[in-house]
């Protein structure tokens, strides 16, 4: 019962909070949208006024292979530009994700743009902090791993059948995701006391360790729970993204738009934790 | 007076052909006799072996040494040349072993037949450079008498060797053993050119003459064996717990074989009659201008061994096998073997995917998908190296392109034959990627081509393996780049014409060491041209080969011309325009400009093709010889241009890019939509969201 008042709790907060998913889904938008320009840019110069022959050489989209390798020179200069945008978008990301952790750990449902980037400000400094004080403890998580999966790799290493090498890798990947997990939901703890209690960095990571000792794996088991849905919900978008086909512009422009929805549906799940988070923290604490 | 012509004549006929005999000894004169007796220890991964060559001098050189391949000391320290080449390519993790993991070949004894120790006059050395004296892959043993035309001499020796824990080609992983190039084996020697016997390099394969052998395989009762020929003998030792098989095969160049205690052993018989109908006789005889008769196939056992985790395969195995020897042999010409054994090699010996005469290894996954020709493809592949390498053996080290290029090329038809297109094997974790992205399913020339463009102006095709750039220019130059070269030359000579030319070839070139030269002799004869311009473009020189529409050019042609004219303007005159004021119909300037972007030109007798349909159904065709960097034709019609191609055929699979080979005034803008959109927007939108979350 109390996983679905906190499940229950985290999804009305994304809902009544869906204007910040637009907000994030517009920047994104933006920057993915100069990311690729370069990229859009070769593909309108060489496959512009391309002719299909029928029957066709080859797939149309082997084309797309072969005119990125005749215009190979511009992939050192395009790298350099994409992490510049990385860069960029993560520093804003600190930003946005302020804004966004301010918006939904205040308990006014209403969103407006200005309140958004006033949180923005208000808690950058220390939302930046905790990135960089993230750092050790993601090297930390990484030693753990490694730990971790000692044993998956001893037992591949001495392996004489192919299962285990599949099984191993698919093992370690899952490994991996979980950790991740916990590194996640530990920082998002970190973000909502921050914005919760007005504190500092450091003493909130030990606010939020200090939670952590007793709440932090039932709050893990809710994130999972989500994370869960968030991956079967995927699979449907997937399977029926893969119903239709690109050969008819309705067939694009339906492939695009679940595209987007998708894109959409991310950035409600995001509000959804930080909603079930929230919740948790201000039952538990 | 007559019956007397007819007796000279025939004697005259009779003399000259012994004395081609003598000159060109056939076939079953074998140059070389191999009669081998090994053990293998796996507890300690080592082999205890006695051999005994017998080697006869065809030539009419005298012949002072013999050199001998040790082909394991490749792996038996950092400082081999084949360590060395792939240290410099960073890739010597691909060879980089733990102690007691390396492997080496040692020759404990050197003998004449006639008893006399030829050891102290034995010295490894280096003949290519630049040379590296601490390689120890080529044995030069200096004879005490030379070895004069015709005559024979027998070494006999004794050798030890220890099994690389997973070398290339050749490995053990725990009970599995894959053992090739095991073997201290002459080189090849060339009349008046001396030995050709090269140090193992990291991307060069072998070269070896055609032999009879005979040989002793020793394991544990319980291994399962494979090997090259066929099995004539096996005894059981229970007191020992040990098995000796002997196989025999004549006429092949080389002799690996594997033992694994995991293997299943299968065998079936490729029955021609089942296989090939009436009617694919007739229809392949008519194209390779032969009786069915000629092209008849014989019946061959397969024998596969695989391993248990692959048991489920043994269908797939065999059809794709049934299909390599239906194509290949109808196509090239028949099989000459009793036998072809198939091996799925034993896990982590890092010997998949590698040809040896009557036997090869495949490789296959435990989790497969029906839409991806994996095993298939291998399969085929490596069977057809039986007929490019195995039966037409050219110098792996010097023309590698003869087998690989050639062989790549014969294994995309028969798969396209066979199968189709198929998806490409690319995994996640083990799992195939079809499963989770949709991938197009393509042939194995439209990859073949779409990777060459990239090493064009890196190396000719035919260049010696070491020689090459480095691996990826090697790897994608002797296998990708032929192959689309061939496939060019076939459409711009024709199918007919291109199936007899490489039937000619392989069935002129049986059981020889043919070169670039051969084949390119071959393929002017059959085809009564002079391609030499085309093996010197695509084959011996490094050039882009690119041809494309720069532009398109259109303007309405106007009505009224300014100017002065011939007589001096008078009223009322129509000097100036071009048309009755009454005709309201527009004219249209057309100017489409051809370009020749690379350095590669067609040959000086060819014409490129352009077409050009118009918006009112109307078509154009011009020729363009292809010298000159640009030309431009000009057309005038009361329409405009609906789309434009050069090279409307595609012949010309060589160029290196066919998207600028096409110019259409409304373009694909809905398929440009979905690539920018579904390729790159929405997966940048998923890595930033992804990034962005971090934070």
């Amino acid at each position: 019962m109390r996983t679905a008042y906190y499940l229950g709790s985290g999804i009305r907060q994304g809902f009544s909070r869906l204007r910040l998913a637009v907000y994030l889904w517009l920047i994104i938008l933006i920057f993915s949208l100069i990311a690729i320009a370069p990229l859009t840019s070769v593909i309108r110069i060489n496959l512009g006024h391309f002719h299909l022959s029928q029957p066709a050489l080859m797939p149309f989209g082997l084309h797309l292979v072969e005119i990125f390798m005749a215009n190979d020179n511009i992939l050192k200069p395009y790298l350099s530009l994409l992490l510049i945008i990385i860069l960029l978008l993560g520093l804003l990301s600190v930003f946005l994700n302020a804004g966004v952790f301010g918006r939904m750990v205040k308990p006014e449902k209403k969103v407006a743009f200005r309140d958004f980037l006033d949180d923005g400000c208000r808690h950058f400094c220390q939302f930046f902090l905790a990135v960089l004080i993230s750092l050790p403890f993601f090297l930390l998580i990484l030693a753990f791993y490694r730990l971790l999966v000692w044993p998956v790799n001893a037992w591949t290493s001495q392996t004489a059948s192919q299962w285990p090498v599949i099984i191993g890798s698919n093992l370690r990947m899952l490994v991996l995701i979980l950790l991740w997990t916990v590194f996640k939901l530990f920082f998002d703890l970190v973000r909502i006391i921050i914005v919760f209690e007005s504190k500092k960095v450091i003493p909130v990571i030990r606010t939020a360790l200090s939670f952590s000792k007793k709440q932090f794996f039932k709050l893990w088991a809710l994130f999972l729970i989500v994370g869960f849905g968030f991956l079967m919900i995927s699979i449907v978008f997937l399977l029926v993204g893969r119903l239709f086909s690109t050969g008819s512009l309705a067939g694009v422009l339906i492939i695009i738009i679940l595209g987007q929805a998708y894109i959409f549906f991310r950035l409600f799940t995001k509000l959804v934790l930080i909603g079930l988070e929230t919740t948790y923290y201000s039952v538990n604490r | 007076m007559i019956k007397t012509k007819s007796t000279y004549l025939i004697s005259l006929l009779v003399f000259f052909f012994f004395l081609a005999v003598k000159l060109f000894p056939m076939n079953d004169e074998r140059q070389v006799k191999y009669d081998l007796s090994v053990e293998l220890l796996p507890a300690t991964q080592t082999l205890q072996a006695k051999e005994t060559i017998v080697w006869t001098n065809l030539t009419r050189d005298y012949i002072p040494d013999i050199q001998l391949h040790l082909y394991w000391n490749a792996f038996k320290n950092e400082l081999s040349t084949l360590a060395r080449e792939a240290r410099r390519e960073k890739l010597f993790k691909r060879i980089s072993l733990k102690k007691g993991e390396w492997g080496w070949i040692k020759i404990t004894s050197l003998t004449t037949g006639d008893g006399e120790d030829l050891m102290p006059a034995a010295s490894f050395i280096s003949p290519d450079e630049p040379a590296n004296p601490e390689d120890q892959t080529v044995l030069k043993v200096g004879l005490p008498e030379p070895i004069r035309p015709g005559q024979s001499i027998t070494l006999m020796l004794e050798f030890q060797s220890k099994v690389p824990r997973s070398g290339l080609r050749t490995g053990n992983y725990k009970d599995g053993f894959f053992i090739s190039q095991w073997f201290p084996k002459p080189g090849v020697y060339e009349e008046g050119n001396g030995w050709n016997c090269h140090e193992y390099h990291l991307d060069s394969e072998f070269f070896a003459d055609f032999a009879d052998f005979r040989v002793k395989i020793t394991v544990p009762e319980n291994f399962v064996v494979g090997a090259c020929g066929e099995e004539v003998e096996r005894t059981v030792d229970p007191a020992r717990g040990e098995a000796t098989y002997t196989y025999v095969q004549q006429n092949i160049h080389d002799f690996a074989w594997t033992a694994s205690p995991r293997f299943i052993k299968v065998e079936k018989m490729f029955n021609a009659d089942e296989e090939v109908t009436q009617e694919e006789y007739r229809e392949m005889a008519e194209l390779l201008d032969l009786s069915p008769e000629e092209i008849k196939l014989p019946d061959v056992r397969m024998i596969l061994l695989i391993e248990k985790q692959h048991k489920n395969q043994i269908q797939r195995h065999f059809k794709a096998l049934r299909a390599a020897l239906k194509y290949y042999g109808l196509w090239y010409g028949p099989y000459p073997y009793r036998t072809i054994t198939m091996v799925d090699p034993p896990f982590r010996t890092g010997s998949g995917g590698m040809e040896y005469p009557t036997m090869f290894t495949a490789g296959t996954s435990v989790i497969l998908a029906k839409d991806i020709l994996s095993p298939e493809s291998v399969i085929i592949h490596e069977f057809g190296h039986g007929y490019w390498y195995g039966m037409v053996a050219n110098n792996e080290f010097e023309e590698a392109w003869l087998d690989e290029g050639i062989n790549t090329y014969s294994t995309g038809k028969v798969v396209a034959k066979a199968y189709g297109p198929g998806k490409m094997p690319m995994r996640f974790n083990g799992l195939p990627l079809t499963w989770f992205i949709d991938l197009p399913a393509i042939y194995d020339w439209q990859l073949d081509r779409l990777v060459s463009p990239s090493v064009a102006e890196l190396d000719p095709i035919v260049t010696a393996s070491w020689k090459f750039y480095n691996s990826a220019s090697y790897g994608l130059n002797v296998y990708y780049r032929a192959s689309t070269c061939l496939n060019t030359l076939e459409r711009y000579l024709g199918e007919k014409t291109m199936a007899r030319i490489m039937r000619v070839f392989q069935m002129k070139y049986r059981f020889k060491h043919p070169k670039t030269d051969d084949f390119i002799r071959v393929a002017n004869e059959v085809s009564g041209r002079d391609l030499s311009w085309f093996f010197q473009e695509f084959f011996l020189g490094a050039r882009k080969f690119d041809y494309g529409i720069a532009s398109v050019d259109t303007r309405e042609k106007p009505r009224k011309l300014q100017g002065i004219f011939d007589d001096l303007p008078v009223k009322n005159s129509n000097k100036g325009n071009l048309e009755p004021a009454k005709n309201k119909e527009k004219n249209y300037e057309i100017a489409i400009t051809l370009r020749r972007y690379g350095q590669a030109r067609i040959g000086p007798e060819e014409k490129l093709g352009l077409r050009v349909e118009f918006e009112d159904g109307s078509m154009e065709t011009r020729e363009w010889d292809g010298q000159t960097r640009w030309v431009r034709f000009n057309f005038e019609k009361p329409c405009k241009v609906k789309f434009a191609v050069l090279d409307p055929d595609f012949i010309w699979l060589v160029d290196s890019n066919f998207s600028n080979n096409s110019y259409s005034a409304s373009g694909s803008r809905s398929r440009i939509l979905a690539l920018c959109s579904t390729l790159f927007l929405w997966p940048m939108q998923n890595l930033l969201l992804t990034i962005s979350s971090i934070l």
